[in-house]
């Protein structure tokens, strides 16, 4: 068995629609290992859950399709897999964990109730088991197990999103998918959610794809990151590498976005412009027209890949020439 | 044993959880007069159904012909009076109910299982089937639902079997658009692809996630169907195409009754008053229910 958990080869998946083609995905190259979490960031539209959801195979279809690539999950070609197959792996092998608690539960059945369901989908277990097991998911993420008989509505947020979570892992998943998880939470229950999921990472053993825009949330749970924009990976490596080593202009842009703790009157530094359209992605380097240090080769030529080691990598002309090249910085 | 003793306090605290829903339904219906005043008027046909033999007694009362007491106004030994064959009115009307309420709801849901299903998979798979399963459903939505029961009942003949199917059938396009539209409305919340994502099949998601989150439009028009179905089966019932007499029939009292109105007009008013109330009292308490299922009214 390969150490590779999760791995995804030049995956394009396109949302193919009346008004043209949307070019979600261009060409995702991503891999996670066993155990390990790997952050997925980039700003909205950047093709994140389209990404996830095709790693679920679930794809809105028509109008998406995956037009060409490879998803290969725990020694699986998902590609190949025919509906039946999936929905035994979806919730069994990899879960997903959606972006708002709020709508992601079925008002009218019981926070429990819906737990033991993804448990008797998979488990050939009757359902006073599944109840008890229902009830022991609810414990493990921190709700008393005999609220396991009330409705959504009767959480508050960051109670409904434990309730996600503890249905996500109901069946012990090899991998998780979190899109966004934190994102519909106010940041005190960010916290607490994130610790949670670190320490059930631990328990359980098993791989993530974080999604987020939030190089916070990165920093505190990841072991990798990929940097993603338009589609595409222009800068992965390890969590210390992309942080300590800003080799992408866009990447840099983003952590010139976030506020400085130290000195909190001075003014954000936004990347300008904004995502280009995905109707109709420039010839060249998606980035150019955004980015400080564009080039006339920028706008022609998809920019290559670049190694500065066996797992830091970024796609960009600044490096192919001089591989030591600084960005201006303004890092703190 | 403690332990014991706790499981058990915890299932009763489910049991008053789970209710809470339909309480809060509940809840909100008592508050709407003209509903709880159809509902009373309703739950009395209800008794007056179900406890029928105890009331009046079916062969002597309601079937026998009595020449000799024929055309009687109301008074204390037949409150309602009795018809042209000296048959006590109060009696068939009391039968009458059973007729009335059993093929009513029969019908209903002949139309909610079959329009419901139909509905259902359109809604949910949309597309070419959608299409295909509308355009034929409109095309009997096209035909007026009372001439389309007659043509049934006419096709098929007279008798309380075919009445149900007749005013069944009929009201199938109706159901299968409601459903339809009440499986658009939810097929898209994130839950359901929540649900497709713990791997949930299409039968899974459509019964458990998706039918119960559209049922409170299916519930509302369910309950004014059933009303407009007791009408249905009465107007049949008169123009002889439905059930045939001497069976006591709301719609054939009034059509046996009706050439002796001139002069003994409580022979049609009381079956009239009947069919009035019942469709009456089912409106009612489907406009209350409405109010009280729709969430944002809370």
């Amino acid at each position: 068995m390969s150490d590779k958990l999760l791995k995804i080869e030049d995956l394009v998946v396109q949302y193919i629609t009346d008004d043209g083609i949307v070019e979600a995905v261009n060409g995702l190259n991503i891999t996670v290992d066993r155990g390990k979490t790997l952050g997925l960031v980039g700003e909205t539209g950047a093709g994140k859950t389209t990404t996830a959801l095709s790693i679920m195979r679930l794809i809105p279809h028509p109008p998406g399709k995956i037009i060409s690539g490879g998803i290969e999950l725990d020694g699986m070609d998902l590609l190949a897999l025919n509906e039946q197959r999936l929905e035994k792996i979806r919730g069994d092998v990899v879960s997903m964990i959606f972006q708002d608690p709020m709508t992601a539960l079925n008002p009218v059945i019981t926070v429990g109730d819906q737990i033991a369901e993804a448990i008797m989908i998979h488990q050939k277990v009757g359902q006073a088991q599944a109840s008890q097991k229902a009830r022991e998911m609810l414990e493990i993420v921190g709700i008393p197990g005999n609220r396991s008989n009330e409705y959504p509505h009767q959480f508050s947020g960051g109670m409904k999103q434990r309730v996600v979570i503890a249905i996500a892992l109901s069946c012990n998943p090899k991998l998780l998918i979190a899109d966004e998880p934190t994102t519909a939470l106010d940041v005190t229950i960010q916290a607490q959610v994130l610790e949670l999921m670190k320490s059930l990472k631990v328990k359980f053993q098993m791989g993530m794809v974080l999604i987020t825009h939030d190089l916070g949330v990165v920093a505190e749970v990841c072991d990798d990151v990929a940097i993603m924009y338009a589609g595409r990976i222009v800068e992965q490596g390890t969590l210390e590498e992309v942080f300590t080593e800003v080799k992408h202009p866009y990447t840099e842009g983003l952590f010139n976005s976030i506020p400085n703790i130290d000195d909190r009157k001075e003014k954000l530094k936004p990347i300008r412009g904004l995502m280009s359209d995905p109707y109709n992605l420039p010839k060249g380097c998606s980035f150019c027209d955004r980015c400080d240090y564009a080039m006339p080769v920028c706008e022609t030529e998809k920019p290559p890949k670049i190694y500065f080691s066996d797992t830091h990598f970024v796609e960009c002309h600044l490096y192919r020439d001089q591989q030591d090249f600084k960005l201006k910085g303004g890092m703190k | 044993m403690s332990n014991k003793s706790e499981v058990i306090a915890t299932e009763n605290l489910i049991k008053t959880k789970k209710r809470s829903q339909s309480a809060d339904v509940w809840r909100r219906l008592k508050k709407s007069p003209t509903a709880m005043i159809g509902l009373a008027i309703i739950v009395l046909f209800l008794f007056m159904a179900l406890f029928a033999p105890l009331i009046a007694d079916y062969d002597d009362e309601a079937i026998k012909m009595n020449v000799r007491e024929r055309l009687q106004p109301p008074s204390t030994t037949h409150i309602f009076g009795t018809d042209e064959f000296g048959r006590d009115i109060f009696a068939r009307i009391v039968w009458g109910t059973r007729i009335s309420l059993f093929v009513g709801l029969i019908s209903v849901s002949i139309a909610l299982s079959i329009g419901g299903f139909l509905g259902a998979i359109a809604g949910y798979y949309g597309g070419r089937l959608d299409n295909a399963i509308m355009r034929v459903l409109d095309v009997l939505l096209a035909i007026p639902t009372i001439l389309l029961a007659i043509t049934i009942v006419a096709a098929l003949g007279a008798s309380v079997l075919n009445l149900m199917i007749a005013v069944g059938v009929s009201n199938i396009p109706g159901f299968a658009r409601v459903v339809r539209a009440a499986v658009l409305s939810v097929k898209d919340e994130e839950f359901i692809e929540a649900a497709r994502a713990i791997g949930a099949n299409d039968f899974i998601i459509i019964v458990r996630h998706v039918l119960p989150n559209s049922m409170a439009p299916i519930i509302v028009f369910a309950t004014l169907k059933v009303a407009s179905s007791i009408m249905g089966i009465s107007s049949l019932s008169f123009i002889g195409l439905g059930v045939q007499p001497p069976t006591p029939e709301w719609g054939s009292m009034l059509a046996g009754g009706r050439a002796y109105i001139r002069d003994y007009m409580y022979i049609v008013m009381f079956p009239g008053l009947a069919i009035v109330m019942a469709v009456l009292s089912l409106n009612l308490i489907g406009d209350g229910l409405r109010d009280a299922l729709d969430p944002k009214l809370k």
